[in-house]
């Protein structure tokens, strides 16, 4: 489960930290406008903003990534009952896991 | 990597989706002595007396290395530089990869074993671990012990003693990005700004977390650098490396035993070097990427050498064809030389030398054109054709400047307003500046024109800008 969540959370970190720091080279985030006011008021809150809906964005997708990485057996209802699945296999002690 | 790895279950054999599930058993490493540790310490306070010192140096009444995140201005003792010198950040990544691979070229992961923050902060805050809850034994002690006063006591201590330490980081940390001697007397006067207090929490967090808690993971399932070392790794490459040629067949013997006669290498299958390896890992299993060339191993077993009266060096620094036999360890640093590293080092100096260039006759002025959309062309009383535009002029220099702005590309062109502008030293500046055509002399809807801003005290601080005037 921590693998999983580091894959999940970790790579948008990388990746948002680099799109934060080349968004705001790129563009002062004062000059952003919305509707003639700047859209954030603070330099260093626009930054952190940013970041965090350059993670969001990222964490979204790698959950998508991983959710559609399961293969067939794990979304496939097992065909036998639960106490005749194999040693180590996660849904063996689950009586109502199913899919 | 050597065969012996392939008989280890855990890793080969195992099902990935185990391997992926496989509950981490927390490693509680052995502390060594030796020259590596001795190197490690010393590069621990080095790096951390840089790291927490750098932000209180003064240079010129303010903060010497500053990355003023809120003024958008970065300073570096003399230098100073603003977003639109961002060629010069990626010329310095640059610089750091092509010298991060020269290193793991020639010597393995220095980087990883010595100065990485990863590997630094967990060995400080291992030091303050085997300081309040003792050696590597009695910690394991205590990991299985109930809770009692005792445990308590001893986890909060340590806890304790790890936020402070990460809350200084943290502290220090935001000082790079924001004056640090105002955040110290908000920080004193408990009047800190939300923003940099949520950065503070938040790397704090994060240095308590991955030194603390995560350690050797982040090396083998985080770390970016990890996962592709190896591919600068060849056969010449120093790595801490288990001679198999000299230590197998492994076994306990006494120490009186003539191992020699008895059919023995110098390996006495202590396991120290198992024990004191953060990762967790058996160097004797050949090179794995998990270890990250802390050298723990070298210390402990050479320890072990010198009480058994064997030759050190079971486990070294050394490269691949030395323990294959092809030259001996003398003829290293002659292999250091090759193809690889020569190419690296050539890249290296070419690009440093074009970063030290460019940044020595960098022109200590900078002028943009930001174009008023809204109004764009008008006709004047007279009758001639104005356009307006707005100057975003930066005196990158430490003196203060009088420019004069010309503008060619149209014959008997007139810059109407703000002939002459003055700027203090680091001051960014916007001017509106209207430029008088006739419209006699206005071939086409829009014409090239290139304005020339021109130091009046200095002939080389000059900068011209292109940009389009618009016809009716
Ligand atoms: S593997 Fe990565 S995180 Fe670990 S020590 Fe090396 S560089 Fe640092
Ligand atoms: S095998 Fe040795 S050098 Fe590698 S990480 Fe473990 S102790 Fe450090």
């Amino acid at each position: 489960m921590m693998q999983r969540l580091i894959h999940i959370l970790w790579p948008p970190f990388l990746v948002a930290g680099v799109a934060d720091i080349l968004f705001t080279t790129l563009f002062d985030p004062l000059e952003i406008l919305y509707r003639g006011e700047p859209l954030i008021e603070h330099r260093i809150a626009a930054y952190t903003i940013g970041f965090f809906v350059f993670w969001l964005l990222g964490i979204a997708s790698s959950m998508l990534t991983c959710y559609f990485q399961r293969g067939a057996d794990e979304i496939n209802r097992c065909p036998l009952p639960p106490r005749n699945r194999p040693a180590g296999c996660p849904k063996r002690e689950d009586e109502d896991a199913c899919c | 990597m050597t065969d012996d790895k392939q008989a280890t279950p855990a890793s080969a054999d195992a099902p990935i989706e185990q391997q992926l599930y496989a509950i981490r058993q927390k490693i509680q490493p052995r502390a060594v002595h030796g020259v590596f540790a001795n190197w490690r310490i010393a590069l621990v306070l080095l790096t951390q007396a840089v790291y927490y010192g750098l932000p209180w140096l003064q240079w010129d009444n303010r903060q010497a290395v500053l990355f003023d995140l809120a003024a958008r201005k970065f300073y570096i003792f003399g230098l100073v530089f603003w977003p639109q010198d961002f060629v010069y950040l990626t010329g310095l990544l640059i610089l750091s990869a092509l010298a991060l691979f020269l290193f793991t070229a020639v010597a393995g992961r220095l980087w990883c074993g010595y100065v990485c923050p990863q590997t630094v902060y967990t060995e400080l805050f291992m030091w303050v671990e085997e300081w309040l809850e003792g050696d590597h034994l009695a910690r394991k002690k205590l990991d299985k012990s109930p809770w009692n006063a005792n445990k308590l006591r001893r986890r909060g201590l340590k806890h304790l003693a790890w936020i402070v330490l990460a809350l200084w980081t943290g502290f220090t940390f935001v000082g790079y990005f924001t004056p640090i001697q105002t955040l110290g007397a908000e920080a004193a006067s408990l009047s800190l700004g939300p923003w940099e207090t949520f950065w503070i929490l938040f790397y704090g967090f994060a240095t308590w977390g991955n030194a603390g808690f995560m350690r050797e993971q982040v090396c083998k399932y985080m770390c970016p650098y990890a996962r592709f070392q190896s591919v600068m790794f060849d056969s010449d490459t120093l790595t801490v490396t288990y001679d198999s040629s000299i230590g197998e067949p492994r076994g306990p013997r006494s120490k009186k035993t003539d191992y020699k006669a008895a059919g023995l290498g110098t390996c006495i299958d202590c396991n120290v070097c198992v024990q004191v390896c953060p990762t967790g890992i058996d160097i004797r299993n050949g090179l794995q990427y998990e270890c990250i060339g802390c050298a723990a191993c070298i210390d402990g077993c050479d320890q072990i050498m010198d009480k058994m009266g064997y030759p050190r060096g079971l486990i070294r620094y050394t490269t691949e064809n030395v323990v294959k036999g092809k030259y001996p360890d003398a003829g290293i640093i002659k292999h250091v030389l090759r193809p690889r590293t020569l190419i690296y080092t050539v890249l290296l100096a070419l690009i440093a030398g074009a970063f030290v260039y460019s940044l020595a006759t960098r022109v200590p002025l900078r002028v943009d054109v930001v174009r008023d959309r809204a109004a764009l062309s008008k006709e004047t009383d007279e009758g001639m054709i104005e356009n307006v535009y707005r100057l975003q002029l930066i005196n990158m220099d430490g003196q203060p400047h009088r420019y004069t702005i010309s503008a060619q590309g149209i014959d008997d062109l007139e810059v109407a307003a703000a002939r002459e502008t003055t700027a203090a030293p680091f001051q960014t500046i916007d001017i509106p500046v209207s430029l008088i055509a006739d419209p006699e002399e206005l071939k086409g809807r829009s014409i090239e024109v290139t304005f020339t801003i021109q130091a009046t005290d200095d002939p080389r601080i000059r900068d011209e800008v292109a940009t389009k005037f618009f016809n009716r």
